[in-house]
């Protein structure tokens, strides 16, 4: 089987449109992170958590009821696709007296259908803070890193490019969670730790993605004049396409199976990585090659190849 | 072909490795649904005792789950180093309270700050030599600096010693407990999530002390001037329901809404304070949290007689109509004893209501000196204070010269034996907080086990199908490298008993649908290769030399980042970061050697074509 066999694209001629469309993601996303900010998880914003699974079906609204009347502030919602309950509050004390609190006044309101305590998470707001730190150093280390790797392998034109595509990538799904965030009672879209997790991932993905373009242009473009850049790019690009395209799609065809069978827990994750798998394939294509051509042929210097 | 034989050999030597290294987990998988099998207790327990050896070499060798699976508790917990510098300081004065309080307040704000460094430049800022309350006045700041950093970290590592010492008596299989920074333990119990237990066990600083109690009118003199004053501290916000002092006014406050019909209107200490006519001072049960707080205030212990405080007991009393209230004692401030002198500790039931106690005996110089103090203070009462709580206040009868003493007034057995092994395990150097906690069910556990299963499952069926689908016989290549590189990550995981957690599960999915990504990468090169009229040899030669500098630069850049996700990231997350790592490392593996010998082999016979390529 075969999707593409021969494909002429002109990518380069269209840039300025694909520019286009990214700034208009760029922006929008920038301005709701602006507006909206984005919905911490405990991890980043200190709380508590704690999942509550009954043993019968109940309402929503009758379990958020009963919350707020034992003094317990914060948000009941429906936690996977069972009988469970996620309920969020600011409580940071002892978890023992909250788990009393919220167990003793399930079993007063709701004598005839058990509950369980599932799962309880608290993270002081020390500990959140020094997470949040860490996980921007994280970010910041690994941009640094792919910068000075693809240097070495390529050239820093090549490598600045590639890294505003990673940044281009990481602010738009950003900019999709503080969109969307809050929105979906079964994908939160709360940036906690493993958000984190996924923004490297796709940081590296999105590398990825667009080093094997830049290998097949660094290739075809050895010892060639300068007026036929911009064909080798396109016609590079177009060789390119179908490897590109197909393990996309097995990256997230196994991205699709975690959104669906690995439960709430790993949800927001796999959205991440969905929308970061599509936004980078997208980017090594229509933004980081164009950008080293832009570059390549207003700076006139001719590209030093390194590397294999 | 030799270079061929050396690469076989290398495939087979990891595949064999790989299922050795996995075979643990499936014996132990196996063992342990065979004793479900098992209908009655007896023979269960016999199958267990005859295959006792293979079950408990299966369990040491087989992948662990974390405890995100298996169930169990993480914690975080940091050591009061604050409170270590206070009690290290002589000469306390309004100045050095003034200062530690400002220190309090910056080290809150920025929480991963060396705290001597902070008491140092908050002592300089009021330009006051530390020497003034540390150490020896001929000491210069800096080495007193690097005397209570010592001291701090002499504290976290008995810290880490006396609570190990805990969770060991207290019997949790595989504890993990590491330090973090200068001031922090991590600390993962798996199989526990009975929290309040562990809360307790975990936080009791266990400083036990003996202190004289004042006579009854001593007593109702303090009482006198201290009730008048109010619940609310003065320089507190107006807000009535968060007024509790730091370490439980979060705790407080859904607790607090229960108490907020009298804390309308300015309350005094008075109106939640009785007296019994036997001259017993008292507090009802729901106002013990607050009185406690207040009792601790610095403006209400400034009423009291010098060198005394008021401590309520640690277990209510019951009235006649059966309501709880706690007795309070005045106390001398400075102990007779301390715990220090404890050797051992033992939960027993009292002889005469054969209610559970503990009793402890003492070394040489506490046994002397306890035969001294109770020789001296015979008719009166001496308080046995655990964690500023009196336990019990016996009136001494006679000298006790063996160095006995017993802590009575335990509500339960489990308790009496918590305390027990607290006692023997010593007292820690500081105050513990717990700054993170995630306790996750067994039940829940499970749910996550299938849940990962599934997608395991799931996901590789469907990238397998679709290299078939897409890539026809060199599809089913590309499927076997994918095989061989599960099997490497799980039993890397194994190997180096790494748990498997729900986020490194999901890393596994997510390696299946990039460790493709080389095979592609070849295979689309040998597609373009044929595509140009070159032999099938040829082609496949071609392929996987020019894929390798992009096929080389893609995994790289992706270790990078898994890497830093595990230096940088914190629990769960570094679960995931190891299988990425792992998986993008087996990739590289089973894309560059094992599909390149697979097809070898296979060009020799008529398996392979030009079309073999789909």
């Amino acid at each position: 089987m075969r999707i593409f066999q021969k494909t002429n694209f002109n990518f380069i001629k269209h840039r300025k449109i694909a520019y286009a469309i990214s700034s208009i993601l760029l922006v929008a996303g920038l301005v709701s992170l602006f507006i909206r900010g984005l919905n911490y998880g405990i991890d980043f914003k200190g709380g508590s958590e704690v999942v509550i699974r009954f043993e019968k079906p109940v309402d929503v609204g009758a379990v958020r009821s009963i919350m707020e009347q034992a003094g317990v502030n914060g948000s009941v919602k429906q936690y996977g696709l069972d009988r469970s309950f996620l309920l969020k509050t600011d409580f940071q004390g002892d978890t023992s007296k909250l788990k009393a609190l919220i167990s003793n006044s399930l079993a007063s309101r709701l004598p005839d259908n058990a509950s369980q305590i599932l799962s309880v998470q608290a993270v002081g707001p020390s500990i959140a803070s020094d997470m949040k730190m860490s996980a921007l150093k994280a970010l910041a280390a690994a941009l640094v890193g792919i910068l000075l790797y693809v240097s070495v392998r390529f050239e820093f034109k090549f490598a600045t490019a590639g890294v505003v595509a990673i940044f281009h990538d990481v602010l738009t799904v950003l900019g999709l969670f503080s969109l969307l965030g809050g929105l979906f009672d079964f994908m939160p879209l709360e940036v906690d730790q493993s958000i984190i997790a996924a923004f490297l991932t796709i940081a590296g993905y999105s590398i990825t993605d667009t080093v094997v373009v830049y290998d097949r242009i660094r290739e075809r473009l050895r010892g060639q004049k300068p007026s036929d850049y911009e064909r080798i790019f396109n016609e590079s690009m177009n060789q390119t396409l179908s490897r590109t395209i197909i393990t996309s799609g097995t990256t997230m065809l196994s991205v699709i199976v975690l959104f669906i069978f690995a439960g709430p827990a790993i949800r927001s994750f796999a959205f991440a990585m969905f929308a970061g798998i599509l936004v980078g394939t997208y980017s090594s294509i229509f933004v980081a090659a164009p950008i080293v051509f832009d570059w390549q042929t207003r700076s006139k210097s001719p590209i030093k190849f390194r590397g294999a | 072909m030799k270079n061929n034989r050396f690469k076989l050999i290398l495939i087979a030597v990891v595949a064999l490795v790989s299922v050795w290294s996995i075979w643990p987990t499936y014996r132990d998988y196996a063992l342990t649904q065979k004793l479900k099998s098992i209908r009655s207790a007896e023979d269960s327990l016999k199958f267990a005792i005859d295959n006792r050896e293979a079950i408990e070499q299966a369990k040491d060798k087989s992948l662990k789950l974390g405890l995100d699976l298996r169930g169990g508790m993480h914690l975080v917990m940091e050591v009061d180093i604050l409170d270590l510098v206070e009690q290290k300081a002589w000469n306390k004065d309004a100045t050095f309270t003034r200062v530690m309080e400002s220190v309090k307040k910056e080290s809150a704000a920025e929480s991963n700050a060396n705290i001597v460094e902070l008491v140092a430049a908050g002592f300089k800022k009021e330009n006051i030599k530390l020497s003034r309350y540390f150490y020896d006045m001929r000491d210069s700041d800096q080495e007193i600096v690097s005397k209570l950093n010592g001291e701090a970290k002499d504290a976290l590592a008995r810290a880490k010693e006396i609570i190990r010492n805990r969770i060991d008596q207290y019997g949790v299989a595989e504890p993990v407990i590491q330090t973090q920074g200068s001031q922090r333990l991590v600390i993962e119990l798996s199989g526990v999530t009975d929290e309040a237990r562990v809360r307790r066990l975990l936080m009791g600083t266990a400083k036990l002390e003996f202190k004289l109690v004042k006579d009854p009118e001593t007593l109702l003199r303090a009482i006198q001037r201290v009730s008048g004053a109010p619940l609310v501290a003065p320089a507190a916000p107006a807000a009535p329901a968060v007024t509790a002092p730091a370490d439980s006014s979060m705790a407080a406050a859904p607790v607090a809404a229960a108490l907020q019909p009298a804390a309308a209107g300015v309350k005094k200490l008075s109106d939640v304070i009785g007296m019994m006519p036997n001259g017993q001072v008292f507090t009802p049960e729901y106002a013990r949290d607050q009185v406690t707080a207040v009792l601790n205030r610095p403006d209400v212990l400034a009423l009291l007689p010098q060198d005394t405080q008021l401590l309520l007991a640690a277990k209510p009393e019951l009235t006649a109509k059966g309501e709880k209230y706690f007795p309070i004692y005045l106390v001398q401030k400075t102990p007779e004893l301390t715990g220090g002198v404890i050797t051992e500790a033992k939960a027993t039931f009292s002889a005469q209501d054969n209610q559970p106690e503990a009793s402890m005996s003492m070394n040489d110089e506490g046994t002397s000196k306890w035969a001294r103090i109770t020789g001296a203070n015979i008719g009166k009462q001496i308080a046995i204070v655990l964690d500023g709580a009196v336990y019990s206040a016996p009136v001494v009868q006679s000298r006790i010269p063996s160095g006995n003493s017993v802590i009575n007034g335990i509500g339960s057995l489990e308790e009496a034996k918590d305390l027990e092994i607290i006692l023997k395990a010593g007292a820690l150097p500081a105050p513990v907080r717990i700054l993170e906690e995630r306790t996750v069910g067994p039940s829940l556990g499970a749910d996550y086990i299938r849940a990962g299963l599934f997608s395991l499952v799931w996901g590789f069926t469907a990238v397998a199908i679709f290299m078939i689908v897409y890539y026809n016989k060199a599809g089913i290549a590309a499927d076997l490298a994918l095989v061989l590189n599960i099997l490497v990550v799980i039993s890397v995981l194994a190997g180096f008993s790494a748990a498997l957690t729900l986020p490194g599960i999901a890393g596994i999915v997510l390696t299946m649908g990039m460790a493709v990504d080389a095979n592609v990468l070849i295979y689309e090169r040998v597609r373009e290769e044929l595509g140009e009229g070159k032999s099938l040899r040829m082609a496949i030669d071609a392929g996987y030399n020019r894929a390798f500098s992009s096929i080389l630069d893609s995994h790289v850049t992706t270790l990078a980042a898994a890497f830093l996700l595990y230096v940088y990231g914190v629990g769960p997350i570094q679960g995931f970061a190891v299988t990425l790592m792992i998986g993008t490392a087996a990739s590289l593996f089973t894309a560059i050697v094992v599909t390149r010998v697979l097809f070898d082999l296979l060009l020799g016979s008529k398996f392979m074509n030009e079309k073999s390529f789909g």
